[in-house]
């Protein structure tokens, strides 16, 4: 329900993974086919008399280093700035409103509802129930428009349809009071709440 | 919002929320992980590398002595390979990182299926933890068996349910009436996928439950 960019998460994990795989795999082709520590010794020795051939060729005037090295700092740099920018997307998308852009002609002006409103009233009614072990509202932001996540945490054996009607009654009540109608996801979850919560126990 | 279920519902085929492209997204995106774990170690992974590498780069600029290795050095050693590093050494290294390259990779091209089913609804997207509906079919096989709860266990996967009893010693278990209990609680959640259903009656007994 939240932003996360998983193509991107796909790609970027998928190429560090290659690269991982990719040096792993020399490593052990190194240690263990002698054919290919020669070739390797061939080839990364000309590469390397190659970096240092440009290393000179791009001194600072008046330095003895090259300026690679800055390059090469800045590059490390920028890498870690994307980095922390990739980890910041993660779990992304949380809003404030439920509704933003209140179509009704017979009110002037533009109606806002926080998404508190629905948050808090879901909460209030299952607040009760002795079948959920927790229950928790959020907004989020789907394609622009915001949308509410119900995540609840039954106990163990009740009956997910049940509870999926009960809710779902639930929703078309706070649909009448909001006046609009959001997308909603109920999660009905599993996990330590309710397995450790009293009630049918099965394992 | 005492009325729990006394408000009427705004319902209707025009309201139907199922084919709405929003909520469509939400269902595809919660069946499915969102690798967020694998990528925050990979980033974590590739920041320290590059703080090492600075850490190194600056001290090597500033005239220090390396931390640990110094960059030049590193780069002559790795030409070098596999001289200078005991070869068993340098294949468990090779494994290690090849496995954890592995681990990446398939995280990030196998589909990442989650164990979740959908329940369908009219208003509202549903998704049931496939533990949620183990433990309601769970109860319901254990009324039908008329056994304790540590006695049935239940297994959901994308398409099948298993249902194992392992009986009271002495007391036989009809599968028919375990299998029609299980079936008629499965129909009435109808997940989807639906799961097929297998019952396992346990040869040997429980003794004193």
């Amino acid at each position: 329900m939240n932003g996360t960019p998983r193509v991107l998460n796909r790609i970027l994990v998928g190429i560090l993974g290659l690269l991982l795989l990719g040096a792993g795999v020399l490593l052990v082709l190194l240690a263990s086919v002698p054919a290919v520590a020669q070739w390797w010794q061939g080839w990364a020795s000309d590469a390397y008399q190659q970096a240092i051939l440009m290393a000179e060729q791009t001194r600072i005037p008046g330095r003895q280093e090259s300026w690679l090295w800055l390059a090469a700092a800045a590059l490390m740099v920028v890498l870690i700035v994307l980095m922390v920018a990739w980890l910041a997307q993660q779990g992304k998308g949380r809003a404030n409103l439920i509704v933003s852009d209140y179509e009704d002609e017979t009110t002037p002006g533009e109606v806002q509802i926080g998404g508190g409103v629905a948050e808090q009233a879901l909460k209030a009614a299952l607040a009760g129930r002795p079948d959920l072990a927790g229950v928790t509202v959020a907004t989020y932001e789907v394609q622009g428009r915001p949308g509410l996540r119900v995540r609840v945490h039954p106990r163990l054996g009740v009956s997910p349809q049940l509870l999926a009607a009960e809710v779902s009654a639930l929703i078309g009540a706070l649909d009448e009071v909001v006046g609009a109608k959001t997308p909603v996801l109920l999660h009905i979850a599993g996990g330590a709440r309710s397995r450790f919560s009293r009630a049918e126990r099965v394992r | 919002m005492s009325t729990r279920n006394g408000l009427p519902r705004a319902g209707g085929p025009e309201t139907d929320m199922r084919n709405d492209p929003g909520v469509r997204t939400i269902l595809r995106r919660e069946t499915r992980s969102s690798r967020a774990a694998a990528a925050g170690v990979a980033a974590v992974l590739v920041i320290a590398v590059c703080i090492y590498g600075l850490l190194e780069s600056a001290l090597r600029a500033i005239g220090q002595p390396p931390w640990l290795i110094d960059p030049q050095t590193a780069a002559e050693r790795i030409v070098a390979l596999p001289a200078g590093v005991p070869p068993l050494l340098l294949g468990v290294l090779g494994m290690v990182l090849a496995v954890c390259g592995l681990a990446f990779l398939l995280n990030a091209v196998l589909p990442g299926k989650r164990a979740r089913h959908l329940i369908d609804d009219p208003r509202v997207a549903v998704v049931v933890d496939d533990e949620v509906i183990a433990s309601a079919l769970a109860r319901r096989a254990r009324a039908a068996a008329n056994v304790t709860q540590e006695q049935v266990m239940v297994v959901v996967s994308q398409r099948l349910v298993v249902v194992n009893v392992r009986p009271t010693s002495g007391v036989p278990v009809q599968e028919e009436r375990v299998l029609s209990a299980v079936e008629d609680e499965l129909r009435s959640m109808a997940p989807e996928p639906m799961p097929a259903i297998r019952v396992n009656i346990a040869e040997s007994g429980v003794i004193g439950a």
